[in-house]
């Protein structure tokens, strides 16, 4: 379970979180949705530990521990995952190479030894198949000279491998056309089970319909200001943003 | 201390410095000639003594030479048992100096048709390559130390079209306190002659002196030298060496810097295209941690038409270290139709550490093209966040970075095992516990 009380955050003297509140019970797909600035992508980067980020208040129980207190490492060890909005070119690092450090500092965490080579590429070769991800791309650099929706589908693929609990789809649909959309939210659901929980953030709520979440929160200026079903996110769609924002200050 | 500012440039103080520096050179001299005897007549008195005033010293303290005049304590150690071969696995020729002495013992001297080896103490009436105005021994007091001093070194001959069967291993190790070494190969490539070299430098952690060495190779047309230079030197260790390398026509040429460890090294590289259609590739790796000091100083002299050059200088600084930077490239009037490449990529690794970096491009042709690059940077903080989001420790995801950035590097050292070798070694220093980039490499 991932409680988060009241969290303050600020970057660069800008506030931007101002205590916001959202309780995600495993096996729970929360989405996220809100105006552009509103600190969704803040609240992503927070949770995974992005040091440029200053926690002003508040905490975040996961699964019984203060993951305030962990830096990023030891959050994806502890099994809280996000997928980049927009995924980090590493030139030089193969992609196979970057995935096999991150499986092994998962396993020491969990005190196992290094994956055998051998185990590490039949799970390389089943987790690919769940986006479809092209062999090939195995061993080019990190999201280096990938297609947007290859990256995305990279993020997914990473996510498959380390099995988390907790995983943050940041604006994972953003620059994927409707082939891609379908093939990673696919992947999403293959993973979807009652030990995981997933929090969606996005603009859209086409997502929404192959993601199905089970509660819509609308984030404006830093805090939660309404929360429902997937309705909400119809709702939203057709009537954007304001007259929520009319709704908090009336 | 007082509160005085001290004072952008205090000339007495300057001046007092650089003649310091110059009864130190020349009370050097005095005490090797004691010792050593001159060898030849080097008209040292036209070459400056190295200080900062001097522009190709200018990032490259000195100070610790001097002590040796303090101390001069020089003497040849007996050969000491040399560690066995410094490359596992490596099948190649040895020729193994201690001390700036042949160790006859440790070596395998190559026995090949058309290729002469052997220690130049030994070469019996056959003449080294004949100094000239372009020689570093004309315009650099160190390698006039080492044209005056230097009494060992490799001799080496391939005839017209011999390639070498394997690669030829010169393995010099120093060891001791107050040592003096003075080496100088000698190298001659006739017509499309090939061979593969590896110069390793190693020192035992006791050791406290200085290394001076100069390799003179002279590419024939056609030939092929591939060098691969690897420093690698525990205690305190003052490492100079110079190449100077002449290319004839439609030559090839390539040499591999990997400095491993050192607490003062200064590699000086001078490369002159005489023949059409050469080229000359320069590569070079430093990773200087707490308290060293690398110096990369380079030359391309691009005297004819359509030759081409490429050079690529990685440094990763770690600790207080610092490094130094300093490549020349000159195009000649004649020399139309070049085509030189310069790239000098820095990471400051620390707060501590500093970097000195110069690009010289000196273009007189006009049909040319040259580029070149140069940063001094950080560590990539969003590759390095996006690895630990993965669950990647923070020290691997720099150990991941570095490999990446001086993967080209690497990948250009001309035999796998020398590699190997020096990645083991890099990652030994530096404490990473994973060093594995080779896709596949246990599928």
């Amino acid at each position: 379970m991932l409680k988060i009380n009241e969290l303050k955050a600020s970057v660069e003297e800008a506030s931007i979180l101002k205590g916001l509140n959202l309780t995600i019970n495993s096996g729970e797909v929360h989405a996220i949705m809100g105006p552009n600035g509103s600190g969704k992508s803040t609240l992503a980067s927070v949770l995974a530990g992005r040091e440029e980020y200053k926690i002003e208040g508040g905490s975040v129980d996961f699964y019984g521990e203060d993951i305030l207190e962990m830096d990023a490492t030891e959050r994806a060890r502890a099994g809280l995952f996000l997928a980049f909005q927009y995924p980090v070119e590493i030139p030089g690092v193969s992609n196979i190479n970057f995935m096999r450090a991150a499986v092994n500092g998962k396993r020491e965490h969990e005190g196992l030894d290094p994956i055998k080579g051998k185990d590490f590429l039949e799970m390389v070769k089943e987790k690919s198949k769940l986006v479809e991800l092209d062999g090939r791309l195995r061993n080019r650099s990190v999201n280096e000279g990938f297609s947007g929706g290859e990256k995305k589908r990279n993020e997914i693929f990473q996510m498959a491998m380390l099995e988390p609990k907790f995983a943050i789809l940041d604006e994972t649909d953003s620059g994927l056309d409707i082939d891609a959309l379908r093939i990673v939210s696919e992947g999403v659901n293959a993973m979807r089970s009652p030990e995981r929980s997933f929090l969606v953030i996005t603009h859209y709520q086409r997502l929404l319909d192959y993601i199905v979440p089970d509660f819509v929160h609308v984030l404006v200026d830093g805090r939660i200001v309404r929360s429902g079903d997937k309705e909400l996110a119809l709702e939203l769609e057709e009537r954007g943003y304001d007259w929520i924002k009319e709704d908090i200050t009336a | 201390m007082g509160g005085a500012k001290p004072k952008l440039m205090d000339r007495s103080i300057f001046e007092a410095k650089h003649a310091a520096s110059e009864a130190s050179g020349a009370a050097l001299i005095e005490a090797l000639d004691k010792v050593l005897g001159a060898k030849a007549g080097v008209a040292f008195a036209e070459v400056p003594v190295p200080h900062r005033r001097v522009e190709r010293w200018k990032y490259t303290p000195t100070a610790a030479w001097w002590r040796d005049v303090l101390a001069p304590d020089i003497k040849t150690v007996a050969a000491a048992k040399c560690d066995e071969n410094p490359v596992p696995g490596l099948d190649a020729y040895r020729l193994v100096f201690v001390n700036g002495a042949f160790d006859a013992a440790a070596s395998d001297l190559p026995v090949h048709t058309g290729v002469t080896c052997m220690p130049v103490s030994q070469r019996h009436g056959q003449k080294l390559q004949v100094e000239d105005a372009f020689s570093p021994e004309s315009s650099d007091w160190f390698a006039s130390i080492n044209g005056r001093y230097s009494q060992e070194g490799m001799y080496l001959r391939i005839a017209q079209g011999v390639e070498v069967d394997r690669p030829i291993l010169i393995h010099h190790h120093t060891c001791g306190a107050g040592t003096f070494n003075v080496l100088r190969h000698d190298i001659v490539l006739a017509l499309n002659a090939s061979v593969k070299l590896i110069h390793w430098s190693t020192a035992a952690a006791e050791a406290d002196g200085s290394v001076n060495v100069l390799t003179r190779a002279d590419i024939g047309a056609g030939a092929r030298l591939h060098l691969d230079k690897v420093q690698d030197e525990e205690g305190i260790v003052r490492h100079i060496a110079f190449e100077d390398i002449r290319q004839g026509r439609a030559s090839h040429a390539e040499v591999h810097t990997i400095t491993v460890r050192g607490s003062w090294v200064r590699n000086d590289l001078a490369f002159r295209i005489n023949g059409q259609g050469a080229h000359a590739e320069l590569n070079g790796a430093f990773l200087p941690g707490e308290g060293e000091f690398v110096d990369n100083h380079t030359t391309v002299d691009h005297r004819v038409p359509h030759c081409t050059s490429s050079e690529n200088y990685k440094g990763i600084l770690y600790g207080k270290s610092t490094g130094v930077f300093n490549g020349k490239v000159f195009v000649r009037p004649d020399a139309q139709q070049t085509n030189a490449y310069q790239q000098n990529a820095n990471i400051l690794a620390s707060e501590n550490s500093r970097m000195n970096a110069k690009p010289e491009l000196e273009i007189y042709a006009d049909d040319v093209k040259c580029s070149h690059g140069c940063t001094v940077g950080q560590f990539d903080s969003d590759a390095l966040f996006y690895a630990r989001s993965r669950g990647v420790g923070l020290e691997a995801a720099k150990a991941m970075l570095v490999h990446a950035f001086i993967g080209d590097v690497l990948k250009g050292l001309s035999i796998p095992e020398v590699r190997l070798e020096v990645e083991h070694r890099l990652a030994e220093k530096h404490g990473w516990d994973v060093w594995s980039d080779h896709p596949n490499d246990d599928s």
